[in-house]
């Protein structure tokens, strides 16, 4: 029933490319997300399925019907706001029931679904006040009241959390997720913040730079990026990225080597610039490494800063000879690593430590294209990513 | 207190000398002097209007300052209604208003909202040429209009209807001449109107058109409202056209100063009659800007949205 199609989307502005190629298959049910840094095309890609923008090429397809140039109202959507976009001049029973009234339901079924919406967003007996007498997070309630009580075939929610303070906004992250679990919807959620990606969603959409990086499950993003820009978007603190030069035993980088038998990797010859990617949780003190099946040979390198998060603390090393390398474009030291250790380590600033990384869950980009190469130095499960997946994320 | 001392001072000096210790008193004082001078000016003419409406006819002259009423003749407010049917006139100008008004905000709006909320090449000179329209003085029109509606001009051979003596023949010309001020304040006031809201209501259900209608016109009530009482008050008092395009005659929809003029005959001057109508004219208007002022007040968009 409410299946979304994206066939081949472009919209293109006088001088700049919002959306490019966009091709996505949502399923009936399925909540997807759509995420990528500010201004990467995802808010253009939900305005184009709510008919609110016209794409300049592609097709739209929603619940089997294509919809390219129908106008919002017969799309059988609704849509929930960042900015909420309550009518200020309507209680809220008026704002829940506006689009009823605009298809002249019957006065008793309007009362009914009002009523019925209503409970599920738990906004019993604030039917009559005005939205400017209500609070943030009952604003939002009636905003998503407003788009439940169409029974639409697919629900577009562009950042509606972004507005909220932090404490709400996990509150209602819960709330979104029973609400799609009682509605069995369709759910396209946008958002710049990957942890209401990670945390909501059936699937990830990664976009960044108008075009479609990735899609897929949650952890499949996380564990298997499809190239750099995935890989550094994904996860929180990010991975830690070591550009190096293959060489006939595995990567040679400036600081440390790695070593793998290139000639598993089918298109990689020594000579070739890979980029090898570890997430913090995957270096390991060397002292504390005796659960890791296959680490590294150690690397020798010395503490910078430390930051306890309370569950963890991040350890930034700098390797090699301890000195910040940078260059003027570079946001971050090139020989940092960060390192997530338990808070129980006993570790302090300006240390010298020896770190290993662990071979099963480390990456190989081509540093060149960004393109994922391997999820792993042990060349068991060698996923490269798919032939022609542009990757402009690899700054 | 400091003064005291200083004996040969009058009671002038003494006040510059606590006004230079205490500026808020010039202010204080300069504002009173200038409220007393607009309300002079603004309700001196209807004193002026309550005197002469008052005063017997026969009487009206040598009046002295300040003017008071030569006798106590209320009657001529009753009078105003026997001479004439100066009641059809008052209701021929509500008419005329209210049509002008109607059509006005109808049409303003769908502009208003095209230059207020949509981007386009050409906009700019295209407003200016609108606004381009009120400056012309509307006399350069009267000629080739009465023309027009008293059907000596066809166009590509088709006579057009004989508008002279309908009210279309001032509705129309109005509506041209008041409009491009009022396209200005609309557009100006839809513009303010987030974005947001119309996507929601379009999401939900309208067209833009509806969009305008159910949502970005309320919300620019105090707009709405002040284009709608300043088209209103003008078309009532409007002399010009409304004199030309009708013969005068209150079954022929002449307006309201045609009926003050009627007690202009050939061989006497009511004066105070026509103070008594110009006072019964002006009183539905100050109601309506009293009741429209509250509207204007209301503010009916504040804190509705997170932006």
């Amino acid at each position: 029933m409410g299946k979304v199609i994206l066939d081949g989307v472009t919209k293109r502005y006088a001088d700049v490319t919002a959306v490019n190629d966009m091709n996505l298959d949502i399923r009936d049910g399925e909540f997807v997300t759509l995420v990528g840094p500010s201004g990467c095309g995802k808010s253009t890609t939900l305005e184009t399925i709510a008919g609110l923008t016209k794409p300049t090429e592609g097709t739209i397809t929603i619940a089997e019907k294509e919809v390219t140039n129908l106008p919002p109202k017969d799309r059988g959507i609704a849509m929930v706001f960042q900015n909420i976009a309550l009518f200020p001049h309507m209680d809220v029973y008026d704002n829940i029931s506006f689009g009823l009234r605009l298809r002249d339901y019957p006065k008793e079924e309007i009362d009914r679904r009002v009523e019925r919406a209503s409970d599920i967003v738990q906004l019993e007996g604030m039917l009559e006040r005005m939205p400017d007498e209500m609070s943030g997070g009952q604003r939002q309630r009636v905003a998503i009241a407003r788009a439940i009580v169409r029974e639409p075939e697919v629900f577009l929610m562009d950042e509606p959390l972004a507005n909220l303070d932090a404490k709400l906004r996990v509150h209602m992250r819960t709330e979104l997720q029973r609400l799609h679990k009682e509605l069995d919807t369709t759910i396209i959620y946008v958002t710049h913040d990957q942890a209401e990606a990670m945390t909501m969603s059936d699937r990830i959409a990664i976009i960044d730079g108008g075009e479609l990086q990735q899609i897929d499950p949650p952890l499949v993003c996380y564990n298997e990026p499809q190239n750099l820009f995935v890989a550094g978007f994904i996860g929180s603190p990010s991975m830690n990225f070591v550009e190096g030069e293959v060489t006939a035993s595995g990567l040679s980088t400036p600081d440390f080597d790695v070593e793998f038998d290139p000639g598993q990797l089918s298109g990689v010859t020594p000579g070739d610039a890979l980029t090898l990617g570890v997430r913090p949780e995957d270096v390991y003190l060397r002292e504390k490494s005796e659960n890791v099946s296959n680490p590294t040979q150690p690397i020798a390198a010395r503490t910078d800063v430390l930051e306890p998060m309370g569950d963890e603390i991040f350890v930034y090393l700098l390797t090699g000879d301890a000195d910040p390398t940078m260059e003027a474009d570079d946001a971050m030291p090139q020989n940092q690593l960060l390192m997530s250790v338990d808070p129980s380590s006993d570790i302090s600033e300006d240390t010298d430590v020896e770190v290993v990384l662990d071979r099963e869950r480390a990456h190989l980009f081509d540093t060149e294209t960004g393109d994922a190469i391997s999820h792993s130095l042990e060349f068991a499960a060698v996923e490269p990513g798919p032939a022609g997946t542009e990757a402009e994320g690899d700054d | 207190m400091a003064t005291e001392s200083e004996t040969e001072q009058g009671p002038l000096s003494r006040w510059v000398d606590s006004s230079i210790q205490n500026p808020e008193k010039v202010y204080r004082a300069m504002f009173y002097v200038a409220t007393i001078f607009f309300l002079f000016t603004t309700l001196f003419p209807f004193y002026w209007l309550l005197v002469l409406a008052l005063t017997p006819n026969d009487a009206i002259a040598n009046f002295g300052f300040p003017p008071v009423p030569n006798g106590f003749n209320p009657g001529a407010f009753i009078e105003v209604f026997q001479q004439v049917p100066f009641h059809l006139y008052v209701f021929n100008s509500f008419v005329l208003g209210i049509v002008t008004t109607a059509v006005v905000l109808v049409l303003a709006s769908l502009a208003g909202y095209v230059f207020g909320r949509l981007d386009f090449p050409g906009k700019a000179p295209l407003m200016l040429l609108i606004l381009a329209v009120s400056y012309f003085p509307p006399a350069a029109f009267v000629i080739p209009l009465f023309r027009l509606f008293t059907g000596n001009v066809t166009l590509f051979g088709v006579a057009p209807p004989e508008l002279f003596n309908t009210p279309f023949a001032m509705i129309l010309p109005f509506s041209a001449l008041f409009m491009p001020l009022s396209i200005f304040i609309l557009s100006t006031f839809y513009g303010q109107i987030p974005d947001g809201l119309e996507d929601a209501a379009r999401i939900e259900g309208t067209t833009r058109l509806g969009a305008l209608f159910r949502v970005i016109v309320p919300l620019s009530a105090p707009g709405v409202a002040t284009a709608g009482v300043l088209t209103f008050i003008s078309v009532y008092n409007e002399f010009f056209f409304s004199f030309i395009m009708t013969t005068g005659e209150a079954d022929q929809w002449a307006p309201l100063v045609w009926g003050i003029l009627s007690y202009q005959g050939q061989y006497s001057e009511l004066y105070n009659l026509m103070a008594a109508a110009s006072i019964v004219g002006v009183l539905p208007v100050a109601i309506i800007v009293v009741v429209a002022q509250e509207k204007i007040v209301s503010g009916l968009t504040a804190g509705a949205l997170k932006e």
